[in-house]
């Protein structure tokens, strides 16, 4: 009787215990990086030298009043009791932007990406409807942010950023109207202090292409895009870093190159990418008489068009033709380098280890996902942070870094549709994967390409850290094989594209005047 | 307790135990000590109780399949993965430990599958899902005139058995999250044996571990640990009794809703996050052999009618449960 008292005693204990580590689980899952405003490792005085990516004609700005002059004066007391005045909310603004906003504005294209990420499913009647940017709210909604078309919006938001804080910094510069905070020193700014001129705003500049960028990339989007702006704008008089007139500089240079980038956009092909039926059956047909194999949709119901057959088109940032950088073939279907394959293949897939299963999932970046090259960008965000890089020297890092997965993703798709190679699941009677094949051939694999177009970029960038950036490609790499979707050849010579194509904007990068 | 009073009247007087049954108890423990199901057999959700000392094995295996499902509230099918299979084996230990309180511990083997031909060649999954212990009580038994009330509470924590992975819906064995759950029961019972019991539990779902450190779910969110609703249930019965309590049969109706959660997306595999409710119609049966002493059997089906980021389901499930008093086995030994 005495122990069924202790026994229950205990049992009751036991249960509080249990209650009480259920409950002290619980814990916000964060939305954004967070990572405190830093000090940056460099001004660079120079930025406005170097040599920007888009052409254009004369951006201009007004010359700024004088930090002696009345309009000046009064735009600093304004900014003073608009400071008194912040809420608490405004605090938090101030705190989520930080002093490295492309950091945020790089978060936002991701998040945007991973929502837009859905592939149409199929109509009742077994027919697909494609997104239609004429029609953004579809069903199904535009865009469907697959990879390429993430690693273009990005491309041309990174470019844009870059773009804008070349010519922000060649105005900071001969202008050279300090920071509010360094004209009174009874304004207490909310980042660490920095000497870089604020005239026109780089926060501006960041904020307006931004928004405009990723306006047109995500149509339905535009409201919580302008708030977004309106938030960081806000954040940027209320920090103490900048006065109204240096914001409203900022947002016309941001403007202007918005205007370029998206002019740009307009013309690369990439409205031409997702073909006709017709198209997509010819390219098809062409690729069996040439090869003798055909990659077919395994979906039920079959879908009629792979993944934008003709993005392999699309106007490439440093590779003057795409046919430069294409591979040779891939090992002709019973080769006995193909039924090698199969083998590995079939290994793979009999032996679904914790670590091969972890490597698949970690890297599948499939549908709702920030995709591959959003993988890549938020590798790319965190070693920005830890390097201390200003904003123009991250708009640089991320301008290159998706200039190249770009141009890498074009090659591959012009590779994957010129080839037109089946899959895994096509070939292998009964074979079965752990990742969803996708919808679009196999050779070369994406992943590979994309990653080590990141690798090389991200290399040249942070060489200490080259070691470990190709690591990481690498097993982007083999996660397609252990996923059962992708032939080993596939990923190795994907790889070697990459790291191809993405030489030419190293190139390029070493020669723009920042190193 | 009228039941296991039953149980007593049989083991005791109708079938005394004789040396010559020693040898099949144990045959029969070694088989079903294997095993289990969350048959219904005695579970934390019914009113069944067993007496101190007794040990009762069960082993169940279920049959589930859908081919429609809820995205959000809309009902759908997805062809290029076919009917989604789930078979389950699942072996429990009840341990009537203290006076009016039972205690479970099961763990179920499941294995899932789409059936051939389909398009999305996805591979099952297979191994076991979550260890689960929970301890029911019976706080309260009143005879009435013209019946007996019954109260009952249990509580009940489970946690993952295997390394699975919960974010491979709908292959996946489980939600891969710890769970706590208490429910209250409460049973009449008339005289006629015709009997309706009511039950609520609330559950807490903790965090599944995923293998990517980034997901979107109404936002992006950094994390490799995604968030499992928690999620209240609710259960209905009507149910009989007959030939001395040796068959039960009952016409039950479950419901479950999360407390918070997402939509599953357009197209897109479900998640441990979602918003998960359903409500579901089953019958069940159990029947105790009157010539094979502490042998029974149970026999369900379930359909799901409704949903929100549910399968519809429909599951088919048969068990076997071998019951005897440890403390009386022993001293005929």
């Amino acid at each position: 009787m005495y122990n069924n008292i202790m026994n229950n005693k205990l049992l009751v204990f036991s249960i509080f215990t249990m209650i009480l580590l259920v409950m002290s689980c619980e814990k916000d899952i964060p939305h954004y990086m967070d990572f405190d405003s830093y000090s940056y490792a460099s001004a660079d005085e120079n930025g406005g030298d170097w040599t920007p990516i888009l052409t254009g004609g004369t951006i201009t700005i007004d010359v700024p009043s004088a930090p002696n002059s009345s309009e000046y004066l009064s735009e600093l007391a304004e900014m003073k009791a608009a400071m008194q005045q912040a809420t608490n909310e405004q605090k938090k603004a101030i705190e989520y932007w930080t002093n490295n906003p492309i950091v945020r504005w790089n978060e936002i294209a991701v998040e945007l990406i991973s929502k837009y990420n859905l592939i149409p499913g199929p109509n009742a009647d077994g027919t697909y409807t494609l997104p239609n940017p004429s029609n953004p709210n579809g069903p199904p909604a535009f865009p469907f942010a697959h990879p390429p078309y993430a690693i273009r919006a990005l491309a041309y938001l990174s470019v844009a950023q870059y773009d804008g804080l070349i010519l922000a910094w060649d105005f900071k510069y001969a202008y050279n109207r300090l920071a509010p905070y360094h004209n009174d020193n009874t304004i207490k700014f909310a980042y660490p202090s920095n000497n870089i001129p604020s005239y026109p705003s780089d926060g501006a500049v960041i904020a307006s292409a931004s928004r405009r960028i990723l306006s047109a990339m995500f149509p339905l989007e535009v409201e919580y895009l302008q708030q977004k702006e309106a938030e960081h704008l806000e954040s940027l008089f209320l920090s103490g870093g900048n006065v109204q007139s240096d914001i409203e500089a900022g947002k016309l240079i941001g403007n202007e190159i918005a205007t370029r980038a998206l002019s740009r956009a307009s013309t690369d092909g990439m409205s031409k990418a997702q073909t006709p039926k017709p198209v997509s059956d010819s390219i098809k047909a062409a690729a069996f008489e040439r090869f003798g194999w055909q990659w077919t949709n395994q979906e039920n119901p079959v879908r009629p068009v792979g993944l934008t057959p003709l993005y392999g088109k699309v106007r490439m940032w440093n590779v003057d033709n795409v046919e430069d950088v294409r591979p040779g073939p891939p090992p002709a279907i019973g080769s006995p380098e193909y039924l090698e394959d199969v083998r590995i293949l079939k290994d793979y897939a009999a032996n679904v280890t914790s670590e091969r299963r972890r490597v698949a999932n970690f890297w599948e970046d499939g549908l709702s996902s920030f995709t591959p090259p959003g993988h890549w960008n938020r590798i790319t965000k965190e070693y920005i942070v830890a390097y201390e890089l200003n904003p123009l020297r991250s708009a640089r890092t991320f301008a290159y870094l998706n200039m190249a997965i770009m141009d890498a993703g074009i090659s591959c798709w012009d590779t994957k549709y010129h080839y037109h190679y089946p899959r895994p699941i096509e070939m292998i009677p009964g074979f079965k994967t752990i990742l969803g094949t996708p919808n679009f051939p196999a050779y070369t694999s994406g992943h590979s390409t994309f990653s080590a177009a990141a690798a090389e970029v991200l290399s040249y960038i942070f060489p200490q850290e080259s070691n470990q950036v190709w690591k990481w490609a690498e097993e982007a790499a083999s996660s397609r094989l252990y996923g059962g979707i992708h032939w080993t050849f596939d990923a190795e010579v994907g790889l070697a594209q990459g790291k191809a194509v993405a030489e030419y904007a190293v190139n390029k990068a070493k020669l723009d005047g920042a190193d | 307790m009228i039941h296991r009073f039953k149980m007593f009247h049989w083991i005791d007087v109708l079938f005394p135990m004789e040396t010559s049954n020693v040898l099949l108890h144990r045959l029969l423990i070694v088989l079903l000590v294997f095993v289990m199901h969350a048959g219904n057999a005695q579970t934390p959700t019914d009113a069944e109780m067993m007496p101190t000392g007794d040990i009762c094995f069960f082993l169940g295996y279920d049959y589930g399949s859908f081919d429609e499902y809820w995205e959000g509230s809309k009902l759908r099918t997805n062809a290029t993965i076919a009917t989604v299979e789930r078979k389950t084996i699942m072996p429990v230990i009840a341990f009537g430990i203290f006076k009016n309180a039972n205690l479970y511990v099961g763990v179920p083997h499941v294995s899932t599958r789409s059936t051939e031909p389909n398009g999305g060649k996805f591979a099952g999954a297979e191994g076991f899902q979550d260890l689960g212990v929970s301890l029911k009580y019976q706080a309260l038994r009143k005879k009435m005139s013209g019946g007996e009330l019954m109260l009952l509470t249990s509580i009940g924590y489970s946690t993952p058995a295997s390394n699975y992975l919960a974010d491979y819906m709908p292959y996946s064995l489980g939600l891969g999250a710890p769970e706590f759950f208490l429910r209250g029961i409460i049973q009449h019972k008339w005289n006629n044996n015709l009997y309706v019991r009511t039950s609520a539990a609330h559950i807490w779902r903790g965090y599944a571990e995923t293998e990517r450190d980034y997901y979107y779910s109404n936002g992006a969110r950094y994390s490799n640990y995604m968030d499992v609703p928690n999620a209240w249930s609710f259960e209905g019965v009507i149910g009989f009794k007959a030939f001395e309590n040796a068959l039960r049969l009952e016409l039950i109706y479950t419901g479950q809703r999360s407390t918070s959660g997402d939509d599953i997306r357009a197209y897109y595999a479900p998640k441990p996050t979602n918003k998960v409710n359903f409500d579901r119609w089953g019958v069940f049966a159990q029947y105790y052999f009157k010539n094979i002493e502490g042998l029974g059997v149970i026999a369900y089906h379930n359909r799901v009618f409704d949903g929100l980021n549910a399968g519809k389901i429909n599951n088919t499930g048969v068990g076997v449960s071998y019951q005897f008093n440890f403390k009386k086995t022993s001293h005929v030994q």
